[in-house]
C-alpha cells in the first residue's frame, strides 16, 4: 500500500475516534467553543487531506460533516442531540469508506447524496431531530435537559420496556465511553450496516426486545450498496443479553456454588473417597463459572458517572461558581447491580461537593485559592472492593456551623458536644435531618440527605469515610464491594450457634486469654482489649444477641474479630474462628427484618443454615459509633508525618484556653480514680507503680478532690516518675511548629498556631521542677565537674532552644545557644571555645551536616559535634558519623542527650 | 540548498509538501503545530515556511503573528496553505504577514509556481 495512503488511514483512523469523543462531550457542553473548534478542526483535517490522496468521495461527506460544525461554530446553528447524532452517522460514513479504501486501496462505490442531502439541511438550521427516524424520535423529543441519555438509549427502548433493557446499552447510560455502541445504535436506525474498524470491539445488535410493541424485532441488515457484508463475524464476538437472564443464570451459579461447598464440606470427612479428584475439578470448574458469570454482569463505573459532568456543568453555570470535574479510574468494573445502587448516591454526593463543599468564585478568591474549585473522583480497586473517592478542595465542613444545626435540631446536647472532637462532630452530616446548607438551594435541598446516601451504601455492605478541613476541603471515601450476590465471610461460632460475618469488615482477628498479651479488661463492666496502645471497645456476641451458654466459659480462650465501619473499630467476641467461605447472600427473612444486627443469610457448605451479622448494626447496638474516630484520623496522621513536623498533645488544664507538649516528651497519659490521690508534705501524690508519684496541677484552682476519674500525664526520666494533672486530652496533632515566644508566665515557653488555635506551650522543665526541685540537679552531680564544660547548641527552632537550654544549664553545663550554622561559625571566628557542640541537622541556609564538614574544616576541628534530628535511622547515624558528627541523638530523647554528652566529654578527657 | 519548514497537523499533508519540496530541492523540516514551528525557527530560521491554518495548540494565524513580531531576525518567506478560501481569510492571512496563499489541496505544479512569485525559486 501506499506509504501515504497508509500515513491518512492511520491518521484519519485516530481522529475519527477522537471525534467521536468530542462530539458528545460537546453535546454536554454545547457551548464551548474549545470543544467545538476542537471538532470543527478535527473534521476539517481529514476534509482537508482527502483532498491531496484525490478522494471525492471522502471529501464530500467530510465535507459535507464539516459544514455542519462550521455553523454551529460561527453560531448559526444550536447543537441538539439530533444534530450530533447526524454527525456521528456522517463519521460513521467516513469510517465505513476508510475500511473499504484500507482494503482495495480504492473508495468503494456508492451513494452519500441522501446523507450529505440531510446534513445540508441541518446545516440551514432545521431541526434535526425531525430528521432521524421515527423509531429514535421518541427518544429524542424528550427534551434537551439529557441529551446524552437520550441520544444513547436503545431504539427500541421505550419507558415501559426501560427493565427489559438490555445490559449493554443501558437507557442511563450515557455513551461517554461507549462510542462505539452509540455508533451502532445510529447505524441501526439508519439501517447502514457496518462501519466498525476490523478488529475493534463491538456490540452487535443481535435481537431487540420485543417489548417495544410494533417495533420490528431485528434490524433489517440491509447489504446496501455501501455495505460490507461483514456483520456476521461481528456479531459473532458479542451479543446483547437481557439483563433478566444474566440475573437467573446468576442465582443459578450461586446455587451451584452453594452446592460445590456442600460437596466439598462432606469430601472434607472422607478423605479417601473416590469422588475426590471429580470434585477438585468440579470445584475449579465452578470457580471458573462463577467467575466467568459475574464479569457478564461488571459494567466500568465511569456508566455511572456519565451523566455528571453535565450536572456538574450546569451546576456551575447556575451557581456561578467555576467547576473542574476531574473523573479517574472510570474503566473500573463492578457489579452492575452496585453500579445502580451506588449512582444516585454518588450524583447526590457530587452534587454536594458542587454545591455546598465549593465556595463561589468570590469566595476562593476570597479565601487566596485558585478560581475554579476542582471536584475528583477517583474510583479504583482494592483487595476486592471498590474504592470511590470524592474529594473536593472546598471550604471545608465547619464544625462550629455543625454543632449550632445539631443542637438546633435536637440531635445532640451542648455536654456531648463538649466532648466531642472535629472527626465526631462532622459525622453528624450523616445523621437523619440534618443538612448544613443554610439554605435549601434547588441544588442539594431535595430532601435527601447525607444520612440517605449513608445508608444506601452501608445497604450495599459498603462504608463511606468522611476527611475534611476547614478552608481546605472535604474528602469522602466510599468502600463497596464488587458484587452482592457472592461475598467472603468470616464463619464464627458464639455459644454454640454459627455466624457469617462478612469479610470487608473484619480487620483483624485477635486471641484473647488471661495469660497471653491480649487480655480482655474492664472498664466500667464494658470488655475492650488493649491493642498496640489503643483501648478497643468490645463487643460480646452471646451477650448482645441473647444466646443461652452452656457453660461457664470465660475461663476459656476467646476470640476478637476486629471490624471496622466508617472509622469506627471495635471489637466482636466469640467464642471460635472457622473459616473464609465465599457465601451466597440470601435477604433476610421479613419477620427479621426489623433486625439491625443482621444482614442476611446464607446457606454453609454442610448444609446449615446461618445468618449474615451486619457490623453496621453492632456497631449501632455499641451505641458508641463515634467513640474513637479521632484516634483513627491521629494514626493516619502520624503515618503521614513529615520530617519538619512535631507530634503534639492537646490538653487542656485549669484554663479554657488549649495546651500542649510534646508528645515524645510524655511517658504515658493514665487515668487515675480520685480516691486514691494521698497527699505526702502538702504535695497531692498516688501511687503508681510501686512509688509515689507526685501530682502537679497547672494552677492552684484545679481541684483533685471529689470521685471519679483523673487524667494525668506520665512523665518520667530514670526511676522517677511525675504527673501533670489535666482536664481533658484534646488531640494529638502533627504540625510544623512556629512558636511565638512570649514566656512571661512561669510554665510556659511561648505559644503557638496548632490546629487553628492559639495554643499555650508548655514547659516541662519548670513542672518537673516543681514535682522534684532537684529533678535536673540530680543529673547534674551524677556527671561530676560538667560545670566547667561548654555546649554550643546550634539550633533553628527556637522550641528547641528554648527546651534544651533550660534542660542542659540544669544539668550543669554552660550553654549558648545560636540560631544556624552561621551565627556559631562567627563564634567561632570570634575566638569563642566550646567543650561540645550540639547542632540540629535539618537547618534552613546550612544544614547540619554541612555544618559539620564546615568545623571540620576549622579551629574547632577537635571540637566533638553531636547531631541532633527529629529522627535517627541507622543511615543517618551512619551519614551523621561520616560528616563528622560524634554521636547522633533524636531530640526529645533527654536522658539520651545527657548520656552521650557525658560520654563524649569523657572520651575526650580521655583522649586528652 | 535553501530550507523550508512545513507545518501541517496532518503528517499525510506533511508528506505530500516534502515530497513536493525535495523535488524542488529544498532541504525540510516538519512542525505538527504552531508552537514547535516557533521553536525550529528559533533554533534555526528556515528560508520558506510552508504553513497550515487550522492546527492544535497554536494556529498557523497566531504563529504567523508572533514570527512576524520578533524584530532583528532574518524573515522567512511564509505561504500560507489551507483550505479555508473566503476572501477574508486570505485578507487576514496578508494581513497577519503572509506572503504568498495556496489553496488545498495543491500539488507540485502549484507550489512550484507560488515559490518562484515570491522569488524562491
Amino acid at each position: 500500500m501506499d506509504e501515504l495512503l497508509q500515513e491518512f488511514l492511520t491518521e484519519t483512523n485516530e481522529g475519527l475516534g477522537y471525534l467521536d469523543v468530542e462530539l458528545v462531550k460537546l453535546e454536554q457542553n454545547p457551548n464551548d467553543p474549545d470543544i467545538l473548534s476542537n471538532i470543527f478542526r478535527l473534521m476539517h483535517t481529514i476534509k482537508g487531506t482527502c483532498g491531496f490522496l484525490g478522494l471525492p468521495r471522502l471529501e464530500a461527506v467530510a465535507h459535507a460533516g464539516e459544514n455542519v460544525l462550521g455553523k454551529v461554530r460561527d453560531g448559526d446553528v444550536e447543537v441538539t442531540p439530533g444534530l450530533v447524532s447526524i454527525v456521528l452517522e456522517c463519521l460513521d460514513r467516513i469510517r465505513l469508506i476508510l475500511g473499504a479504501l484500507e482494503e482495495t486501496e480504492a473508495e468503494p462505490v456508492g451513494d452519500d447524496s441522501e446523507l450529505i442531502a440531510r446534513l445540508e439541511t441541518v446545516a440551514e438550521g432545521w431541526d434535526a431531530e425531525q430528521l432521524t427516524q421515527p423509531v429514535a424520535s421518541d427518544a429524542l423529543e424528550t427534551g434537551s435537559d439529557a441529551p446524552s441519555e437520550e441520544a444513547a438509549s436503545v431504539p427500541t427502548a421505550e419507558d415501559s420496556a426501560a427493565d427489559e433493557t438490555v445490559s449493554e446499552v443501558d437507557p442511563e447510560q450515557a455513551d461517554e465511553d461507549v462510542p462505539v455502541e452509540l455508533a451502532e445504535i445510529e447505524a441501526t436506525e439508519e439501517n447502514i450496516v457496518e462501519m466498525v474498524q476490523p478488529g475493534e470491539e463491538v456490540v452487535a445488535v443481535v435481537s431487540n426486545d420485543g417489548a417495544g410493541g410494533g417495533q420490528p424485532p431485528a434490524p433489517e441488515m440491509e447489504a446496501g450498496d455501501q455495505g460490507q457484508p461483514r456483520e456476521s463475524s461481528v456479531a459473532n464476538q458479542s451479543i446483547r443479553v437481557n439483563v433478566e437472564l444474566l440475573e437467573n443464570l446468576m442465582t443459578m451459579v450461586s446455587e451451584l456454588v452453594l452446592n460445590r461447598n456442600q460437596l466439598l464440606q462432606i469430601l472434607r470427612t472422607h478423605k479417601d473417597s473416590d469422588f475426590a479428584a471429580p470434585l477438585q475439578r468440579l470445584n475449579h470448574v465452578v470457580s471458573e463459572l462463577q467467575e466467568g458469570v459475574m464479569k457478564t454482569r461488571m459494567q466500568p463505573i465511569g456508566n455511572a458517572w456519565a451523566k455528571l459532568p453535565r450536572i456538574v456543568r450546569d451546576l456551575s453555570q447556575d451557581m456561578h461558581k467555576k467547576i473542574d470535574l476531574q473523573m479517574k479510574g472510570a474503566d473500573t468494573e463492578l457489579d452492575r447491580q452496585v453500579l445502580e445502587l451506588i449512582k444516585d448516591p454518588l450524583t447526590h454526593m457530587v452534587r454536594n461537593s458542587a454545591d455546598h463543599g465549593l465556595e463561589t468564585t468570590e469566595g476562593r478568591r476570597a479565601a487566596g485559592k485558585p478560581e475554579t474549585g476542582t471536584i475528583v473522583l477517583n474510583a479504583y480497586h482494592e483487595g476486592g472492593h471498590i474504592i470511590i473517592q470524592i474529594t473536593d478542595d472546598g471550604r471545608g465542613l465547619n464544625t462550629d456551623k455543625i454543632k449550632e444545626k445539631a443542637l438546633a435540631n435536637g440531635l445532640t446536647t451542648e455536654a456531648e458536644l463538649a466532648n466531642m472532637n472535629e472527626q465526631q462532630i462532622m459525622q453528624f452530616i450523616f445523621k437523619p435531618g440534618f443538612s448544613t446548607a443554610q439554605e435549601v438551594t434547588s441544588v442539594s435541598g431535595r430532601g435527601v440527605g447525607m444520612d440517605v446516601v449513608r445508608s444506601n451504601i452501608e445497604k450495599i455492605g459498603g462504608n463511606v469515610e468522611l476527611t475534611s478541613k476547614y478552608g481546605k476541603g472535604t474528602s469522602f471515601t466510599i468502600k463497596i464491594p464488587l458484587t452482592l450476590a457472592i461475598v467472603s465471610a468470616l464463619i464464627v461460632e458464639s455459644a454454640s450457634e454459627r455466624f457469617a460475618i462478612p469479610q470487608l469488615a473484619v480487620i483483624e482477628l485477635v486471641r484473647a486469654s488471661a495469660n497471653s498479651d491480649h487480655s480482655i479488661e474492664r472498664i466500667n463492666d464494658t470488655p475492650v482489649l488493649r491493642l498496640r496502645n489503643r483501648l478497643l471497645p468490645l463487643v460480646n456476641l452471646s451477650e448482645l444477641l441473647k444466646l443461652e451458654r452452656e457453660d461457664d466459659e470465660s475461663e476459656k480462650d476467646q476470640f476478637i474479630v476486629v471490624a471496622k465501619v466508617g472509622t469506627y473499630s471495635f471489637g466482636i467476641i466469640v467464642d471460635r474462628v472457622f473459616d473464609t467461605e465465599e457465601i451466597v447472600v440470601k435477604p433476610v427473612a421479613p419477620i427479621l427484618r426489623d433486625i439491625t444486627l443482621f444482614s442476611g443469610n446464607t446457606i454453609l457448605g454442610d448444609g446449615s443454615v446461618v445468618m449474615i451479622l451486619d457490623p453496621n448494626g453492632i456497631a449501632g447496638e455499641t451505641g458508641e459509633l463515634t467513640v474513637t474516630e479521632g484516634m483513627e484520623g491521629m494514626a493516619e496522621q502520624k503515618a503521614a508525618k513529615s520530617d519538619d513536623t512535631v507530634a503534639m498533645l492537646l490538653f487542656k488544664a485549669g484554663s479554657e484556653a488549649p495546651k500542649a507538649v510534646p508528645l515524645g516528651l510524655v511517658a504515658r497519659l493514665e487515668e487515675i480514680d480520685r480516691e486514691t490521690i494521698e497527699t505526702s508534705g502538702g504535695q497531692p501524690v498516688v501511687q503508681y507503680r510501686g512509688q509515689l508519684m507526685p501530682l502537679i496541677t497547672m494552677d492552684s484552682h484545679q481541684a483533685l478532690e471529689g470521685t471519679g476519674r483523673q487524667q494525668v500525664l506520665v512523665f518520667t526520666d530514670r526511676n522517677r516518675s511525675m504527673g501533670l494533672v489535666v482536664d481533658s486530652i484534646l488531640d494529638i496533632v502533627e504540625e510544623p511548629l512556629n512558636i511565638e515566644l512570649g514566656g512571661e508566665h512561669q510554665g510556659y515557653i511561648g505559644s503557638a498556631t496548632i490546629a487553628g488555635k492559639a495554643t499555650d506551650i508548655i514547659d516541662t522543665g519548670y513542672f518537673l521542677t516543681q514535682a522534684y526541685s532537684d529533678w535536673f540537679q540530680a543529673d547534674g552531680k551524677l556527671e561530676g565537674d560538667s560545670a566547667s564544660n561548654r555546649i554550643l547548641l546550634v539550633d533553628d527552632s527556637p522550641f528547641f532552644r528554648n527546651l534544651l537550654a533550660p534542660l542542659l544549664s540544669s544539668a550543669g553545663y554552660n550553654v549558648t545557644s545560636v540560631e544556624g550554622a552561621d551565627a556559631a561559625l562567627e563564634l567561632c571566628e570570634a575566638g569563642e571555645d566550646f567543650d561540645v557542640i550540639l547542632s540540629d541537622i535539618e537547618m534552613p541556609g546550612m544544614s547540619g551536616f554541612e555544618f559539620a564538614a564546615a568545623v571540620r574544616a576549622n579551629r574547632w576541628s577537635e571540637t566533638p559535634l553531636v547531631a541532633l534530628s527529629g529522627h535517627a535511622s541507622p543511615n543517618d547515624f551512619a551519614r551523621g558519623r561520616a560528616a563528622g558528627f560524634s554521636d547522633y541523638v533524636t531530640k526529645f530523647d533527654r536522658a539520651g542527650l545527657l548520656a552521650s554528652l557525658n560520654e563524649t566529654l569523657s572520651n575526650m578527657r580521655g583522649a586528652a | 540548498m535553501k530550507s523550508c519548514l512545513i507545518v501541517d497537523d496532518s503528517k499525510t499533508v506533511r508528506m505530500v509538501a516534502k515530497r513536493i519540496l525535495e523535488e524542488l530541492s529544498f532541504s525540510t523540516r516538519e512542525a505538527c503545530d504552531g508552537q514547535e514551528a516557533l521553536q525550529l525557527c528559533e533554533s534555526e530560521m528556515p528560508d520558506a515556511i510552508l504553513l497550515d491554518w487550522n492546527m492544535p495548540v497554536k494556529n498557523g494565524i497566531d504563529f504567523l503573528r508572533e514570527l512576524r513580531g520578533k524584530v532583528g531576525v532574518n524573515q522567512p518567506v511564509v505561504i500560507f496553505c489551507t483550505t479555508e478560501n473566503g476572501l477574508s481569510h486570505i485578507h487576514e492571512a496578508i494581513a497577519a504577514g503572509a506572503d504568498e496563499y495556496i489553496m488545498k489541496p495543491f500539488d507540485s505544479g502549484i507550489v512550484e509556481s507560488k515559490f518562484s512569485q515570491v522569488g524562491l525559486i
